[in-house]
């Protein structure tokens, strides 16, 4: 069986917490041990996807944040007020909940902390089970080492390779060269397009399996361990006389 | 317009032979609701393999230059019929329904003409 991805958010489960789990890569936040919402700097969010998608401008987000994020309401505030339909809503709050997670629950993403109590000012759209949460988190990453298990392409400058033929490029990927300059890290790739981060690695991915993009030399391997100085004391004055007597020892029993 | 749940809900019971259902997101692979299937259909698994599906039709339609889109898509089994339907509006780029069907008691026309419904419902 798989490994568990966040041990602690599967023990916050089955508490029935309610909180904010927070890490360095983003946070989740929890009501009765449901992930209710995500974010992480990594993954654009619900307003840049709405905003980007032509669906909401960000000053109609904006108005929604200061006159019902006080109550923890903007998401029930966009679709009481006709802004949003609540599908659409809920179909966009799913996905950037679910790319959030993925990169918040990051392996490396430093300690977990969890603020109980915490809750987020958009308030619950549509609560998903922490489990639910744990396998999709873990099918997204098997599905990004499947197309190309170099994970140094997620966080590193994109750089475009031009030797290679372009000829099998999608569209979808398309948009994304276009992007690559060797400043511009996947995310912020992703929030140029408006597109959720995980789906920017995947045609990070692969581009660079099929050599469209560098893949940065993984990290130099750790130095060896550098001898003990008493290997220098004793080469400083050698026993010549010891020496001798071994060479002579061995060339008698050969 | 329908939240997603009530929308496959009635893709379950307004469809005769529906096995299952889900709304899936075509370039991750996540399914982002399902209503039916059990033990003999997996609809995660079957949300996530038929992302290459629709992938594969996408490239393929960009390789021949054709500049059109794909409405539906329908795989038929021996026992069964699969049917993709692409969503189509303005916010809802990525995204597909698939519907599993029993062969013997399906209506493949009324079908794809109710599918065609329940995404109006969910786009407006």
């Amino acid at each position: 069986m798989s490994t568990t991805v966040s041990p602690m958010l599967v023990r916050l489960a089955a508490q029935r917490a309610t909180g904010a789990l927070l890490r360095d890569a983003g946070a989740l936040y929890l009501v009765d041990g449901e992930v209710v919402h995500a974010e992480s700097p990594a993954a654009p969010g619900i307003d840049i996807l709405l905003a980007k998608g032509g669906r909401l401008p960000t000053e109609r987000w904006q108005e929604a944040v200061d006159r019902a994020g006080a109550h923890h309401r903007v998401g029930r505030f966009l679709v009481d007020s006709g802004r949003l339909a609540s599908g659409e809503l809920e179909i966009c709050h799913l996905g950037a909940l679910f790319d959030a997670a993925f990169f918040a629950l990051a392996p490396g993403g430093g300690p977990t902390r969890f603020r109980r109590g915490a809750a987020h000012w958009l308030g619950p759209v549509k609560p998903v089970r922490a489990e639910a949460v744990e396998r999709e988190t873990r099918r997204r990453r098997e599905l990004l080492d499947n197309l190309w298990p170099r994970p140094e392409v997620d966080s590193a400058p994109v750089t475009p390779r031009t030797a290679a033929g372009t000829a099998d490029i999608t569209s979808r990927q398309r948009a994304v060269l276009d992007l690559a300059d060797g400043v511009r890290t996947p995310a912020g790739i992703a929030r140029l397009l408006g597109r959720p981060g995980f789906h920017t690695l995947i045609d990070i991915r692969r581009l660079a399996a099929a050599g469209h993009i560098e893949t940065p030399r993984a990290s130099a391997p750790p130095a060896p361990a550098p001898v003990p100085a008493w290997v220098a004391d004793v080469s400083a004055d050698p026993d010549i006389a010891l020496l001798r007597r071994l060479r002579d020892a061995l060339e008698a029993s050969l | 317009m329908a939240n997603t749940e009530t929308a496959l809900k009635e893709a379950v019971t307004s469809i005769d032979g529906a096995l299952g259902v889900a709304l899936v997101d075509y370039t991750s692979g996540m399914a982002l609701g399902t209503l039916g299937g059990g033990k003999d259909l997996d609809l995660a698994v079957a949300a996530a393999g038929n992302t290459d599906v629709v992938r594969a039709k996408v490239r393929t339609m960009e390789m021949l230059g054709l500049k059109d889109e794909i409405e539906d898509v329908l795989i038929t089994l021996g026992s069964q019929y699969h049917l993709i339907r692409l969503l189509k509006g303005r916010g809802h780029t990525g995204l597909f329904l698939y519907l599993a069907l029993d062969k013997g008691r399906a209506n493949l026309a009324m079908a794809r003409h109710q599918l065609r419904k329940i995404e109006a419902d969910l786009e407006l």
